[in-house]
């Protein structure tokens, strides 16, 4: 008999929390059959103990005693410290292996590689759906001009103070409603290269991602309806999450057909902050249940959709240690459901 | 043609022409209202395509309306459909589009189904009484 998944787990110990630390944790992460028994770096801000964190993996600035894990079946060192090399082979455990030196530099670079093609997809599905919003963000760019372009044509030649003051308001209030637009497609549009995590109130954000959502359909026919609970705030990069959100809700919208009901709900349950996207759209057919987070797998028309959606949603929502899972009956709308570890909240 | 002060359209100084505003927006309303009651129009309003069909249904107003300016993307009753409407019910009231969507395709069917002009926003006034002038006139063509 084959031995099992759980027999064949790897129990894999990471030194280094750089950049080289935190791309293998991602990585090794979304592997079946791997386990990161912890992670250790002696700087205690080092970027991959944070991720770490958010995947429940143990964090250390104690490289010895870590290495001493009798568990590991493997020391992964991408620490580049010259020292360490001499302490692993001081305490580790006879049969446990040790990739280091420049097996583990090639191991960086093949994950380097893979990391860079998934941003470069990240930002190619970003682009696609912004093609979508270009005439969105059109219309709702012409109409503040139109305002504008019309009251100021009228103050010309105006004499009356109070009509002055009043038209001026007017292009003053106008003027803020394009600045606010360039803000939040600035949030969509900026790359992942530069990550910022920062306290993201997730309600807030999900109210930025209907605006988003609203260039790209139209809106005015959906309810929206909001059950914020409280919830903590998360420590995220918010382009991320709304990039996520982003993607959700226009997918909700275009099963609608811009007609129905969309609930967007926060909440905590049980050590988890929920965020749940719900229509009342046609749902998902049980045998594409299981395909719909496949990269390219797409039951919209060429040129309207490039499948890249909710891969790219279940990627980043996976980096931030949580899980989205559709709940869906044919008929009966559908509701994806996001859970994130609330090690991850602020 | 002489213009008329702001708001003058009594008897004896008749108005250039009743002109219907479809548009969502109170500010973009508010200045197709000026730029024409200033031109000597007189102006009714409409928030959406349901309004605009229940305003042209009221009373004389499918008489004395001369032209409908109508944006397309609206609640309710959008413009596309609201423009469907007026062509079968009223085919003699000239239809001006004024729209954010710089969209041919649509500019095309539109233009199909009869509309005289597809403005796309932001529109210049000079370039709005034009068009409202010229489809006034075709009005009064219909008429005699
Ligand atoms: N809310 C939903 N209701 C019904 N089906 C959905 C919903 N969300 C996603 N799907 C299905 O999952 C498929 C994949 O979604 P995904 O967002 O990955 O790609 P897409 O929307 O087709 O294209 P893109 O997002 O690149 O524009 C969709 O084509 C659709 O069949
Ligand atoms: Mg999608």
């Amino acid at each position: 008999m084959k031995p099992t998944a759980a027999e064949q787990s790897l129990f894999v110990v990471i030194l280094g929390a750089g950049k080289g630390g935190s791309a293998l944790i991602e990585l090794l992460t979304r592997c079946s059959g791997i386990r990161i028994l912890g992670v250790a770096d002696s700087n205690p801000d080092a970027p991959g103990l944070q991720l770490a964190r958010y995947h429940y993996i143990p964090t250390t600035s104690d490289i010895a005693w870590l290495v001493a894990r009798d568990e590991a079946s493997l020391i992964i060192d991408v620490t580049g410290d010259p020292a360490i090399p001499s302490l692993i082979a001081r305490h580790k455990s006879p049969k446990t292996e040790v990739l280091g030196g420049i097996a583990a530099r090639l191991i960086w670079s093949l994950i380097q590689a893979e990391h860079e093609m998934y941003e470069h997809l990240a930002h190619a599905e970003k682009l696609s759906t912004l093609g979508i919003f270009t005439a969105g963000i059109a219309h709702e760019f012409n109409n503040p001009l139109h305002g504008i372009m019309g009251f100021s044509q009228h103050l010309q030649g105006e004499t009356d103070p109070a009509i002055i003051s009043e038209y001026s308001r007017e292009i003053v209030t106008l003027t803020r409603r394009l600045s606010e637009m360039t803000k939040g497609l600035n949030l969509y549009a900026r790359t992942g290269q530069m990550p910022e995590i920062t306290d993201v109130q997730i309600p807030q954000l999900l109210d930025e991602a209907i605006k988003m959502a609203a260039f790209s359909t139209m809106l005015d026919e959906v309810t929206v309806v909001r059950n914020y609970a409280p919830v903590p705030d998360m420590q995220v990069n918010p382009s991320e999450l709304h990039q996520i959100f982003v993607n959700l809700i226009i997918n909700a919208v275009q099963a609608m057909n811009a007609r129905g009901h969309l609930t967007l709900s926060t909440g905590v349950e049980g050590g988890y902050l929920t965020v749940t996207i719900q229509d009342t759209g046609p749902g998902i057919a049980p045998q594409d249940l299981a395909r719909v987070f496949a990269p390219f797998f797409t039951t919209k028309e060429r040129g309207s959709g490039t499948g890249l959606g909710l891969y790219i949603v279940r990627t980043i929502v996976n980096k931030y240690g949580g899980t989205i899972e559709p709940v869906s009956q044919s008929g009966n709308g559908t509701t994806f459901r996001i859970q994130f570890p609330l090690s991850s909240a602020a | 043609m002489a213009l008329w002060p702001f708001g003058v359209h009594d008897r004896e100084h008749p108005s250039l022409g009743v002109i219907l505003v479809v548009d969502d927006e109170e500010s973009i309303r508010k200045i197709s209202r000026l730029t024409l009651t200033k031109a000597g129009y007189e102006v009714i309003e409409a928030e959406n395509g349901e309004k605009a069909i229940e305003v042209l249904n009221t009373g004389e107003n499918p008489l004395t309306v001369d032209v409908i300016l109508c944006d397309i993307r609206m609640p309710k009753i959008n413009g596309v459909e609201a423009i469907q409407y007026f062509r079968t019910q009223y085919p003699s009231v000239p239809i001006i589009v004024q729209t954010g969507f710089p969209d041919l395709n649509l500019a095309t069917s539109l233009m199909k189904q009869g509309i005289v002009d597809y403005l796309v926003k932001p529109v210049e006034k000079e370039k709005l009484l034009a068009a409202v002038s010229k489809a006034a006139e075709q009005r009064t063509t219909c008429n005699t």
